[in-house]
């Protein structure tokens, strides 16, 4: 009996939408209000203000009860514009593992002369909104709104809820956004993955290749040495002003050949999300030893390579294995 | 002593800031409350609300609930047992008060804070009970304001604006809120109350004309100078030596004291009695507001139609020509009714009906007696009007009119007429009596108040205590009925010109008789001074205390007629604040030229079935524009008009020579 109800209101009424691209003007149409708990409070003490003022015929009391209703009337007009012509722009989304807490940057931006004071920002289907904000007039305000990923691929962010209550706390009004915002989650690596699947045959040119399980000294940075080998200790004892200059740590020796991560090399009897997890794992822990890595998922195969964009290509061709907008 | 506040502000955290606010604002509440509130509820509130504030001074915690439940419980005893109840108005007021010093004292929530806000509202209501001046409304919009941003205070998370800038919100939110609060005062459909029995303590002790007169009783009015009503003439004005209020009406005397006998009242003037009264020439219509006394009596200018049209109340006529209210009431009256000062009044009573206004006292004031039955001759002999004129006379010769006339033993008529010889109106009138009922005229004493003050400001005429009067009314045969006859003006005709007190030699205050002239001199600026406020006054109780339920419809009658319908009125206001608003948010929202033509674009660009996407922009529109199967001229204005738009929007601020934006235009035209 409600449901339908409920429905037809979110179509007429708050004029729902799947998606809203690019930034939204909250005009007043999309603003709604409603009193507050101690708004209808506030009413009944205006009743027995009321009645008092007739009973007892206190002249300057109907003077009190009817300019405190016009105060709470004028709340009400305050509060529709604490929220009404704010400009929502959504913000960055950087991609999470599953199972982390996916952040949603939200832009709150006031264009208009006024300020705007406890605003509240959370997901309609959290509840009481959590964070509150001020935009100072002719400024923006960012929000970062979290909730925890529960499995990889892409997660859209929920509707948001923008509620507030300023100045008297009468009235609430409260405003909906579907923010064209979606985060990225990747597969969350196995825990305890097995050793790098290397194949150990040395390749043709693998000669004096710079290793990686021996130190064996220092020398000058190099643009492309990871971050990693950066030699603090040597790098923070002279200040690059002093002539300071950065080091890399200098390794040599160890296996250097194709290090080929493929789902189809695991056992099929694996489910698939342990796949996924235990390759997402092998990326990081190639990338972490600076190992150069190719990656074949499905029909995907992404050439040997390492470094921050590689290793997005490759955690992302997982996340989205199997799903769709791959 | 500034910068230390201002680094105390700044050592404040915003809880304990917000905190005292919130005090401040009880307080403002609470202080007039003092007045009233029985003393050792003045000195517990005060503690507690001083203990609060060191409570958030120091940041220590709230007492806990098992102190504070004993303490509250302590409190409502000690109102129990200073008003033997806890119900009505005096001990409920109290409660309120004790209940929201102890509420700061246990605030935990949000919801607590809003508790605390109600209740300092409902408390700000209850003063009204004790006074409602035009100073008292001031301190109520002061209290509102401060309420209003502790409200304010409490509602912000996380940038707080400086105390001031809370300050001027809610002094805006009170003054947007203003207009329709007059709206709403002016127009709110009003009933008139009570609703319910007003509990007992609801009336106030007043002074004012009681129903009896003894030796003194009119003293204490006669110096004092509150008002007891005042009345506006609809029309011009009688003179003032016509301006006779007839209160009650004094047939009894003991031999000590006039008192009424208790007629039955009639429930509004019936026929019979109004058959019996006849008037001729000029008429007075006036509307009299009468100041709240204890009295039911409504003063009535002599002799005014049967039947006064009372605001909520209902009246009541006795055959004396008294008007009463039924019930005896605490509140202003506002009252209304036509005078004829040329009247003829009860000709046709009966003789056995006039036995009760012969009757004496047995064995009092023989020397009276004596000289009454010299009267009864003269009249016998020469008429009723010269053995009044002979009595008359007799008052005019070395008697002296005076408030102090000492006291008067048992046979005090004979005492005052041929011994002391001094007195004021209640002697002469009491006596004038006496001799015309001992000369077998039939008589009987008025009390009321003679004369009034005109006050230019406003046209009303106020009547204050020390009018207060006493005259005699006697029957003078079947031609002319009961006949007013007032002996003090025989003795001091300058009373019926002034007012009671002003007739007697005063003190010139320190000493100075400028200041006393000052003080008499219509024409000076103390007098104009007190003129104006006194029209401020009388404006604040006619509109705003006493603005009832016939005062509105009379006011919306006016309107009426004014303005034709107010109801029209008030559509047509209504509607002309909608386009104001309308406009204001067009203006207020400056379009930019540019925006306005290329969304007029779009709109066209929709009709021929492109719709641009929220993130298109003007190039990759032009590139499907020029898919669009057109002449050939106007896909060149559109892509021209789109060039345009983009150069405009997002190329250098280039130095136009021509006006871009009329380009733009032209080429939207040409689009069309």
């Amino acid at each position: 009996m409600l449901a339908p109800v409920r429905r037809m209101l979110d179509r007429w009424l708050f004029q729902l939408k799947a998606r809203e691209t690019g930034e939204v003007l909250l005009v007043m149409r999309r603003v709604f209000i409603l009193p507050t708990k101690p708004g209808m409070s506030f009413v009944s003490l205006l009743l027995i203000m009321l009645i008092g003022s007739v009973n007892y015929n206190l002249g300057l009391g109907f003077v009190l009860t009817f300019f405190t209703g016009s105060c709470a009337i004028v709340d009400m007009y305050l509060t529709a514009k604490n929220m009404a012509f704010l400009r929502l722009v959504p913000g960055r989304a950087q991609p999470v593992f599953a199972g982390d807490e996916a952040q949603f940057e939200l832009l709150v931006h006031n264009d208009t002369p006024r300020d705007r004071y406890a605003l509240w920002l959370g997901f309609q289907d959290e509840g009481e909104p959590r964070q509150s904000i001020d935009v100072a007039s002719r400024s923006s305000a960012a929000v970062v709104l979290s909730r925890p990923t529960t499995e990889r691929g892409w997660l859209a962010a929920p509707r948001v809820r923008l509620f507030t209550r300023f100045p008297l706390g009468l009235f609430g009004a409260w405003s909906y956004w579907q923010p064209d915002l979606k985060v990225l989650a990747y597969p969350q690596p196995e825990v305890a993955p097995p050793p790098l699947p290397t194949t150990g045959a040395a390749r043709e040119d693998g000669y004096g290749t710079v290793g990686l399980d021996n130190f064996s000294g220092i020398r000058n940075y190099q643009p492309g040495d990871p971050m990693r080998h950066l030699a603090w200790r040597q790098i923070a004892r002279l200040h690059p002003a002093d002539g300071g200059n950065l080091v890399s740590k200098h390794f040599e020796g160890g296996a250097v050949s194709d290090l080929l991560l493929d789902l189809k090399a695991l056992p099929p009897l694996l489910d698939l999300e342990l796949r996924l997890s235990r390759l997402t794992a092998w990326v990081l822990e190639a990338e972490r030893r600076a190992l150069p890595y190719a990656l074949h998922v499905g029909h995907r195969e992404i050439a040997q390579g390492l470094g921050e964009a590689h290793c997005a290509e490759c955690l992302r061709a997982l996340a989205l294995y199997g799903k769709e907008g791959a | 002593m500034k910068e230390r506040l201002a680094s105390m502000a700044n050592r404040l955290t915003r809880d304990k800031a917000d905190t005292l606010l919130l005090l401040l604002a009880a307080v403002m509440v609470l202080a007039p409350h003092f007045g009233h509130l029985p003393l050792w509820t003045s000195a517990m509130v005060c503690l507690t609300l001083a203990w609060r504030g060191a409570i958030t001074l120091r940041g220590s915690r709230l007492p806990p609930i098992w102190l504070l439940l004993p303490v509250s419980m302590l409190a409502m005893g000690g109102v129990y047992l200073t008003f033997r109840t806890l119900l009505g108005r005096e001990a409920g007021v109290t409660m309120l008060a004790l209940l929201l010093t102890f509420k700061l004292l246990e605030m935990h929530a949000r919801r607590d804070l809003f508790v605390v806000i109600f209740l300092s509202f409902f408390l700000l209501l209850t003063n009204f009970f004790y006074s409602q001046s035009i100073l008292t409304a001031l301190v109520m919009i002061a209290t509102i304001i401060v309420l209003l941003s502790a409200q304010i205070t409490f509602q912000l998370t996380g940038a707080v604006p400086p105390l001031a800038a809370r300050l001027k919100l809610a002094g805006r939110i009170f003054l947007i809120a203003a207009p329709l609060g007059v709206l709403l005062f002016v127009g709110f459909p009003r009933i008139q109350g009570p609703l319910w029995g007003l509990p007992g303590d609801a009336a106030g002790g007043k002074s004012g004309m009681s129903d009896s007169m003894s030796p003194g009783s009119m003293t204490s009015l006669a110096l004092s100078e509150e008002v007891a009503f005042r009345v506006q003439f609809k029309g011009a004005a009688p003179p003032q030596q016509q301006l006779y209020w007839r209160g009650p009406v004094l047939s009894n005397y003991d031999g000590r004291a006039w008192t009424r006998i208790g007629r039955p009242l009639y429930p509004v003037a019936q026929l019979r009695l109004a058959r019996q009264l006849a008037w001729q020439g000029a008429s007075y219509p006036y509307e009299v507001t009468l100041e709240p006394g204890r009295r039911q009596f409504l003063f009535m200018l002599e002799l005014s139609e049967p039947g006064a049209s009372i605001d909520s109340a209902d009246g009541a006529y006795t055959d004396e020509l008294e008007q009463l209210v039924r019930a005896s009431s605490d509140k202003r009256l506002r009252y209304t009714s036509v005078a004829h000062p040329n009247y003829v009044a009860q000709p046709g009573l009966e003789p056995q009906a006039l036995e009760r206004w012969l009757q004496l006292p047995q064995g009092y004031n023989p020397r009276t007696l004596r000289y009454a039955a010299q009267i009864q001759a003269l009249r016998a002999e020469r008429g009723d009007d010269a053995a009044i004129a002979a009595v008359l006379d007799m008052f005019r010769k070395g008697f002296e009119y005076t408030l102090e006339p000492g006291r008067l033993g048992r046979d005090e008529i004979d005492e005052f007429l041929f011994d002391t010889r001094k007195g004021f109106c209640e002697h002469y009138s009491g006596s004038f009596v006496y001799i015309m009922r001992a000369a077998g005229l039939p008589a009987r004493v008025v009390n009321g108040y003679q004369g009034g003050e005109l006050n230019p400001v406003d046209g009303y005429y106020t009547v204050r205590q020390s009018d207060a009067h006493a005259w005699s009314e006697v029957w003078l045969g079947p031609e002319r009925g009961w006949t007013r006859i007032d002996p003090t003006a025989a003795v001091a005709p300058e009373r019926i010109r002034t007012s009671l007190a002003q007739t007697l030699p005063q003190p010139a205050p320190f000493g100075l008789q400028g200041l006393a002239d000052l003080a008499r001199d219509q024409t000076s600026w103390l007098a104009q001074m007190r003129f104006g406020i006194s029209a401020m006054n009388n404006a604040w109780n006619q509109w705003i205390l006493d603005y009832n339920p016939n005062r509105q419809q009379d006011f919306l009658r006016e309107l009426a007629a004014a303005f034709g319908d107010w109801r029209l009125l008030a559509g047509l206001a209504l509607c002309a604040g909608l386009v104001l608003l309308t406009k204001y948010r067009r203006t207020g929202r400056a379009q930019d030229p540019v925006d306005t033509a290329y969304r007029a674009f779009c709109r066209q660009l929709a009709r021929h079935g492109v719709d641009k996407a929220p993130d298109e922009g003007p190039l990759s529109l032009a590139q499907r524009v020029r898919q669009l199967n057109l002449p050939r001229e106007k896909i060149a204005a559109m892509t021209g008009f789109l060039e345009l738009y983009g150069a405009l929007k997002y190329g250098a601020p280039a130095a136009q020579n021509d006006n871009p934006v009329a380009r733009l235009n032209s080429l939207l035209k040409q689009s069309r």
